[in-house]
């Protein structure tokens, strides 16, 4: 197949008065000769024989594909431009909200927790006290508690950290971790790479310089 | 008005109505016009322990429901002239009770009596909660034992939920006595320390008692061992009472065996 591709040009106009547009085409007619001519709306007899007589080649009530102009493709750059600020700025206000929401998931506590207690937590928790024997306590976020545990843990976040004693009775993920692995000393209980990671956690000690 | 305390600790056995009879003697003995109810119904305990078995005529649910007057239904202690009881039924059980009723026999109570003393069933079922319902402080009593203490920590969390004071935004100010110490098992590790006891119950200590023999007879006899000079249980309630009444009283470590030699001749000179 041979194919080429080439612009026209093109002269577009509807007719008013017959007489006029014949008198403008006789004035103009070096100008249109190579045009190709587009009529809108009615064409009569008159005007077809006109044009056929000076060898014009034309169509009636067509609507011709039109490349864009310059201003347009600038348009709608700018427009482009104005939807990915505002993509741009819904992201960050999702973002804020998310991070907003991180923050008010957080649940503070100062309570002591006492057998019988049921503590359910969606999000993290920071438990200031104690958990005593026979109460329970489930996140699903992370958690962590300064004083010592004797009841039931449940944690089902990134990591926890705690102390226990040999009453505890801790849950990591539906993991079952053994007390003496906890007892006696904060310790941090984190996932990686599918496995639990128990780290003991001291305090700093200062290396003196022989 | 007076102050209504509710002693509780969920075990039962500890000694709840033992210290219930001693506190309302210790402190009528301190002059304050006190009044001990025995909140146990079906189960009442606290007659005989007080030894005024004899004298119940009336009883709490009578007064509850209106077939005698509070007035008809106190009795006065043989021992004390500022000491009253109002007695258990022991036909009816604690399903008789409501809040409306209770409150209005506290109410009542609270209007003639400095102390109320409410002796709290065992468990933590409709009895108990309606004996913390209206109290303004509680005295929980436990045994150095882990079950005790479980329990007693089970019963604080009630009351810390369901009691009115706290309903309506306030505290209800909760004391601890540790019952039956023997000084000898706690040195030799057998027995749980006090420090240990109030890390896991976090409440204010108001009195340790030692593990006296002379307390089950003192019972069987009706005269609560706080009657007795030269008991050390009775000693113990003697000061927990005095404290009660406001008295600045030194805590006398109950812990540390008596039967040392530096114990005895301290104890000379007291």
């Amino acid at each position: 197949m041979q194919s080429k591709q080439y612009s026209v040009k093109v002269y577009e106009c509807s007719i008013d008065d017959e007489e006029k547009f014949i008198a403008f085409f006789d004035t103009n007619y070096a100008l249109f000769k190579d045009h190709l001519v587009v009529i809108n709306g009615y064409l009569s007899q008159r005007i077809k024989d006109y044009l056929n007589s000076k060898s014009l080649i034309f169509i009636n009530n067509i609507k011709l594909p039109r490349g864009r102009t310059r201003k347009a493709i600038e348009e709608e750059i700018e427009a482009k431009k104005r939807e990915y600020d505002i993509d741009k700025i819904i992201a960050k206000t999702e973002l804020e909200k998310l991070s907003k929401r991180l923050q008010n998931n957080l649940t503070v506590l100062d309570d002591i927790i006492r057998s019988g207690r049921e503590l359910n937590v969606d999000g993290d928790l920071l438990l200031l006290n104690r958990v005593n024997s026979g109460a329970t306590i489930h996140t699903t976020g992370n958690l962590i508690i300064t004083d010592l545990v004797e009841g039931s843990v449940r944690c089902d976040g990134n990591f926890m950290i705690l102390t226990t004693s040999s009453k505890a009775n801790v849950l990591f993920h539906g993991e079952e971790i053994e007390n003496r692995f906890l007892e006696d000393r904060l310790n941090r209980v984190e996932l990686k790479n599918r496995e639990i990671v128990i780290t003991p956690v001291f305090k700093k000690e200062i290396n003196w310089v022989l | 008005m007076g102050i209504v305390i509710a002693v509780i600790s969920g075990k039962g056995g500890v000694g709840k109505t033992t210290a219930v009879a001693n506190l309302g003697l210790g402190v009528a003995m301190n002059n304050k016009a006190c009044a001990v109810v025995d909140f146990d119904i079906g189960q009442r305990n606290l007659d005989m322990i007080l030894g005024l078995e004899n004298r119940v005529v009336y009883d709490i649910v009578q007064v509850m429901d209106g077939e005698a007057t509070l007035k008809q239904a106190l009795i006065k202690s043989k021992v004390n002239d500022n000491l009253r009881f109002l007695a258990a039924s022991q036909i009816k059980d604690k399903r008789v009770l409501n809040s409306q009723k209770v409150y209005r026999l506290i109410r009542e109570l609270k209007e003639n009596f400095d102390y109320v003393i409410l002796d709290s069933p065992a468990g933590i079922e409709s009895g108990f909660e309606h004996t913390i319902e209206f109290a303004d402080a509680a005295i929980i009593v436990v045994n150095p034992e882990v079950s005790s203490i479980r329990d007693a920590d089970r019963a604080i969390g009630i009351l810390d939920s369901k009691s009115q004071k706290v309903k309506d935004g306030g505290e209800v100010a909760k004391y601890l006595i540790i019952n039956r110490i023997v000084a000898n098992m706690v040195q030799s590790g057998e027995m749980l320390k006090s420090e240990d006891i109030l890390d896991i119950l976090n409440i204010k200590l108001v009195g340790k008692v030692p593990e006296d023999s002379g307390v089950i007879d003192a019972s069987n006899q009706g005269k609560p061992v706080i009657l007795d000079r030269h008991s050390i249980a009775g000693q113990a309630y003697k000061r927990i009472s005095a404290r009660l009444c406001g008295k600045k009283v030194d805590m006398k470590d109950v812990e540390v065996s008596d039967s040392s030699l530096f114990k005895r001749i301290t104890g000379i000179f007291r």
